[in-house]
């Protein structure tokens, strides 16, 4: 018995091993690619058989790309953007998400659909609409343009409720039966239970904010107020053809966010120690 | 008990209070905007005169972008091609980032790393994503193509090729978003109480068993918002499209959102575009309809 | 809890302040010996009474390699006109439509803005710019400096809506040492195709992975290479298609022949995630069809030696016209200044000499002093060649539509270049198309 358990353990840890490796290699395999494109000669990307490693490296590709992209400055808009704008959501889609989850009221299905339904047009169609209406409020090249959107994310709102349905309501009863508001139930009880869930929120919408591109396109038209995606894409222009450069300017873009995560990454394990349902 | 009602209900709005600010101003004034358009012959690079009684007047024209689209072979193709990437991506994404989920829930040697892994193509922009699939996929020079030379298979020229075109797009999707979608699986995995597992083995339930009567139901809310969101975000199925095949080739890529942008933004018949973005609309709510309703049947809130 | 953010804080500063650290320094300021007698003379006369006005001018050719000149410009205009500012926003090619038409479309149209040829006839047709007839006369706009063929470009039935400003035409470029390799003759200018072809047999017979000649199979390739064979997608006064007429047929045929056939032009599967350009950089292909865009771009990458010639014809010789011009928003109320804007970077002479001084694209403003200039530069030797190619121009089909009409006609001209239709078939599937999605007035 005892020693078929151990095989069975050391066979599951050897399926992970397998496994894991497979699709990490297939996701790796594009990675790999894009930082060593990064690295490489011009001529180096362009000969076949293809140098899975290259023979020269170089950083040519980073000196051209630095000498055309204000990365001081255009990473401090995308970190005040991306912070403030995941930090707002995070707090109206946990209240939103309450309200509907938990706080019983008329017409709470049909408000939770009619948010649902939002998602169902594309920004390609109302993109001018939003643009004038967010000009004739003097909004145009400010950080607040971007970052109000952050106020109405139907995503993160059905996510949190999907959550938020399967705490129970003993919990909450519990609570109200000591005389809680609802405000220190959603803080107290059920905003710790859904911490791993909000700490994923939190990094997936991070990265949205940080890689929007169509309406800060629009919205942050002066060089010193545009975020990274959007003055990549004028260096690409001017880079149309080098791909060494577009790709040194992909790697760059990621490693904020990828530092971003780890930092959350920590903040989740804590979240699944405290929260988690626990017997 | 009436009273208490009333009284819900000012709670709950003061807890929708921020997100309804949102909504009117980001979703209901836009979309009732463009719903307007729909109707209209506007172009889109002359202004936009909401407030103009004779710009709605001389720009009416009913329902005519509606049913010259329900007219034309375009919409219909482009549905179609909707679908091929629906019916490839759905299954694909759900049994892989299932597959991440699972294996990154039990805590060993090296899920931290895994977790990184899998999740760096989510933090990549679709525009650095799209561009580093256009070289993996290269006929010539891609990685993919090399690989498979290994082991004796001659790869398609995927984006080059109509018919491998979509499944081109797929892969790259796939690859972006299992990560995505495994972070949520995940999150539901971690809110199923382990008493459950004790007990089935207790009961003698193997690994697999326990997975498919325990795992799967418990986690079937976050399957249901994978699906839909999944299902949304299919017909909205656009950068990668633009990037890396621009819609071609011989057409074989083009899809409804491209479509909407492309009359928009390239032909000048913003009416048209919003006509089309409306029939999406309504078909998109019909799929959502029908998997509310189906939710009943196998959805389980009860943790 | 309060512990987490702040080491996530942490990080947000610490990227920030590591990647400050590394920000580049500011482009060095150009030592350009420009002409400023006049300009220092305009500063130091007429001090200015009115309140100076501010006009926003929007643009994408300055993105690649023109930001510095713009400035230039601007400056040189600023000092002779001290009560116009400029504000110059300059967007990437990829984005610059959608930009500009978000702007137009939600009300906030810039005052002045460049076009291209292909949007051109819809702004028109909307009349969302406005006509430059009056203030090119009012101001006493010298336009003999102006090509006909520039001014008719942003010309409509007889009505200038455009300030040309610059242009580029497309030529034959040629890789001289495979040409020598393979001991042809170089082109010359009354090459027709049949030579190229029987060339780039030869060029690709020196190897397996060489090819012959890249000529792209798409619209805009198309429309001028049918005017080649006498034919036309569209009937003289553009009020019908004529897309699948036999001459259109014939020069198809040639095209996808040389695909499928011979293979002396690469395929879309052959030339992978490579655009034409990257093929011909390899320095395995004998000939490309390109615009002199190309230039600056393969004076860097190729590692061989390349010149130009005339684009060989057919029945008769076509040459490509593309051109960006300067349009007034009719929204504007600031029209006069933004024509004093435009009149200066689309007609003065010393503009004209920046832009070919600093290599950034042709002025449309035919001054002898930079043409000289423009042709001295090399490579390639034969720059004579790019002006020689004015002669045979054809324009681009003015329609509102044209962009839509491209996309049409491009997804049938894949098929017929992957073999999946004949190009009869292509052709008539391209003209029911096109009859069915759009009306020409």
């Amino acid at each position: 018995m005892r020693n078929k358990m151990r095989s069975n353990k050391t066979l599951s840890n050897l399926w992970f091993c397998v496994f894991a490796g497979g699709v990490g290699f297939l996701i790796v395999i594009p990675l790999y690619w894009m930082i060593i494109t990064a690295l490489k000669t011009q001529t180096a990307i362009f000969t076949y058989p293809i140098e899975w490693f290259p023979k020269e490296f170089t950083l040519q590709n980073f000196v051209d790309l630095f000498a055309r992209f204000p990365f001081g400055k255009v990473l401090r808009n995308s970190a005040i953007v991306s912070v403030s704008y995941s930090v707002i959501s995070i707090v109206t889609c946990s209240m939103a998400a309450f309200a509907f989850a938990k706080i019983p009221f008329r017409g709470s299905e049909a408000l939770l659909k009619v948010y649902l339904a939002t998602l169902m047009i594309p920004f390609q169609s109302t993109l001018i609409p939003l643009f004038m209406l967010f000009n004739s409020a003097g909004l145009s090249n400010t950080y607040g343009s971007v970052i109000i959107p952050s106020l109405f994310r139907v995503f993160g709102i059905f996510l949190l409720v999907q959550h938020m349905r399967t705490i129970p309501d003993d919990y909450i009863d519990a609570a109200r039966i000591d005389g809680a508001s609802y405000f220190t139930i959603l803080w107290k009880v059920i905003l710790p239970l859904s911490l791993p869930i909000i700490a994923g929120y939190a990094v997936i919408t991070f990265m949205d904010a940080w890689n929007d591109y169509l309406w800060p396109l629009v919205m942050l038209t002066k060089p010193e107020m545009m975020t990274v995606p959007v003055a990549l894409g004028m260096v690409n222009g001017q880079f149309e053809r080098n791909f060494g450069v577009q790709m040194a300017g992909s790697l760059i873009s990621i490693v904020p966010v990828v530092l971003i995560y780890l930092a959350a990454q920590s903040k989740m394990k804590d979240g699944l120690t405290l929260g988690g349902i626990k017997g | 008990m009436r009273k208490n009602r009333n009284n819900h209900a000012l709670a709950a709005s003061a807890f929708l209070a921020p997100s309804m600010v949102g909504f009117l101003l980001i979703a209901a004034i836009p979309f009732a905007l463009s719903f307007a358009i729909s109707f209209t012959s506007w172009s889109g690079i002359k202004g936009l005169e909401i407030f103009s009684s004779s710009f709605w007047q001389s720009n009416f024209i009913g329902l005519e972008n509606y049913s010259k689209i329900l007219k034309s072979k375009e919409f219909w193709v482009s549905l179609l091609h909707v679908g091929q990437y629906m019916v490839l991506y759905i299954p694909l994404m759900l049994v892989s980032s299932l597959g991440i989920a699972v294996l990154l829930n039990k805590p060993r040697k090296g899920t931290a790393f895994f977790r990184l892994l899998f999740y760096i193509p989510v933090l990549t922009s679709w525009v650095a994503g799209a561009i580093i699939w256009k070289w993996v996929l290269d006929p010539q020079y891609g990685i993919l193509n090399d690989i498979l030379a290994r082991v004796g298979i001659a790869g398609p020229a995927w984006l080059q090729d109509p018919k491998w075109a979509m499944f081109g797009i797929v892969l790259a999707s796939v690859w972006k978003d299992m990560g995505f979608y495994g972070l949520i699986f995940l999150g539901g995995l971690k809110n199923i109480n382990p008493i459950y597992y004790e007990a089935a083995h207790l009961d003698g339930a193997g690994r697999f068993q326990s997975f498919l009567k325990i795992t799967l139901p418990m986690l079937t809310p976050m399957v249901f918002f994978v699906l839909v969101i999944s299902l949304i975000n299919s017909f909205m199925l656009f950068p990668q499209v633009m990037i890396m095949t621009e819609a071609g080739p011989a057409g074989a890529t083009q899809v409804i959102v491209e479509r909407i942008y492309k009359y928009g933004f390239s032909y000048y018949k913003m009416g048209y575009a919003s006509a089309l973005s409306w029939l999406l609309f309504v078909i998109v709510f019909l799929f959502t309809f029908l998997q509310q309703k189906l939710q009943k049947k196998w959805v389980n809130y009860d943790a | 809890m309060l512990k987490k953010s702040t080491v996530i804080l942490m990080v947000i500063l610490m990227v920030l302040g590591l990647f400050a650290g590394c920000q580049a320094p500011a482009a060095p300021e150009a030592s350009v010996p420009v002409a400023t007698e006049e300009a220092t003379q305009a500063e130091t006369a007429a001090p200015a009474a009115e309140e100076p006005v501010t006009i926003d001018f929007m643009n994408f050719s300055a993105n690649e390699g023109g930001l510095l000149t713009l400035g230039l410009m601007k400056d040189l205009f600023e000092k002779e006109n001290p009560n116009i500012k400029v504000n110059i926003e300059t967007f990437g090619y990829d984005t610059y439509a959608t930009q500009l038409q978000t702007r137009v479309g939600g009300g906030d149209a810039p005052d002045c803005f460049e076009l291209g040829l292909d949007a051109f006839p819809s702004y028109v047709d909307q009349k969302a710019i406005l006509p430059l007839d009056d203030m090119m006369a009012a101001s006493g706009t010298d336009l003999s400096v102006l090509t006909d063929k520039s001014l008719q470009a942003f010309s409509i039935n007889g009505t200038k809506y455009g300030m040309p400003y610059s242009y580029s035409t497309v030529v034959l470029i040629y890789n001289k040492d495979l040409f020598d390799q393979a001991g042809v003759a170089y082109p010359t200018a009354d090459w027709t195709w049949a030579d190229a072809d029987a060339a780039a047999l030869k060029i690709k017979a020196l190897g397996d992975d060489y090819y012959g000649l890249i000529q792209p199979i798409s619209t805009y390739e198309f429309f001028k290479v049918v005017k080649q064979y006498n034919g036309g997608l569209l009937n003289d006064d553009n009020t019908a298609f004529t897309v699948n007429r036999p001459e259109n047929v014939q020069a198809l045929q040639r095209l996808v022949d040389n695909v499928l056939v011979t293979n002396i032009c690469p395929s879309k599967e052959q030339r992978g995630s490579l655009d034409e350009w990257g093929v011909f950089k390899l320095g395995k292909t004998g000939m490309i069809v390109t615009g002199i865009w190309a230039f600056p771009s393969f004076t860097t990458d190729c590692a061989f030696n390349w010149d130009i010639a005339v684009e060989p014809g057919a029945a008769t010789k076509a040459t490509h016209y593309f051109a960006n011009g300067l349009a007034i928003s009719a929204d504007s109320k600031n029209a006069e200044a933004a024509y004093k804007w435009i009149e200066f970077i689309g007609t003065s002479e010393q503009v004209a000499q920046l832009r070919v001084q600093l290599g950034w694209e042709l002025p449309c403003a035919t001054y002898q002093s930079a043409m000289d200039q423009y042709a001295k530069l090399t490579p390639p030797a034969n720059r004579q060649a790019v002006f020689d190619s004015l002669n045979y121009v054809v324009p681009v089909p003015q329609i509102a539509q044209f962009s839509q009409m491209a996309d049409i006609l491009g997804v049938e001209l894949d098929a017929a270049a992957n073999g999946s239709k004949t190009p009869q078939q292509a052709l008539d599937d391209a003209q029911a198309a096109l009859e069915a999605a759009i009306t020409l007035k």
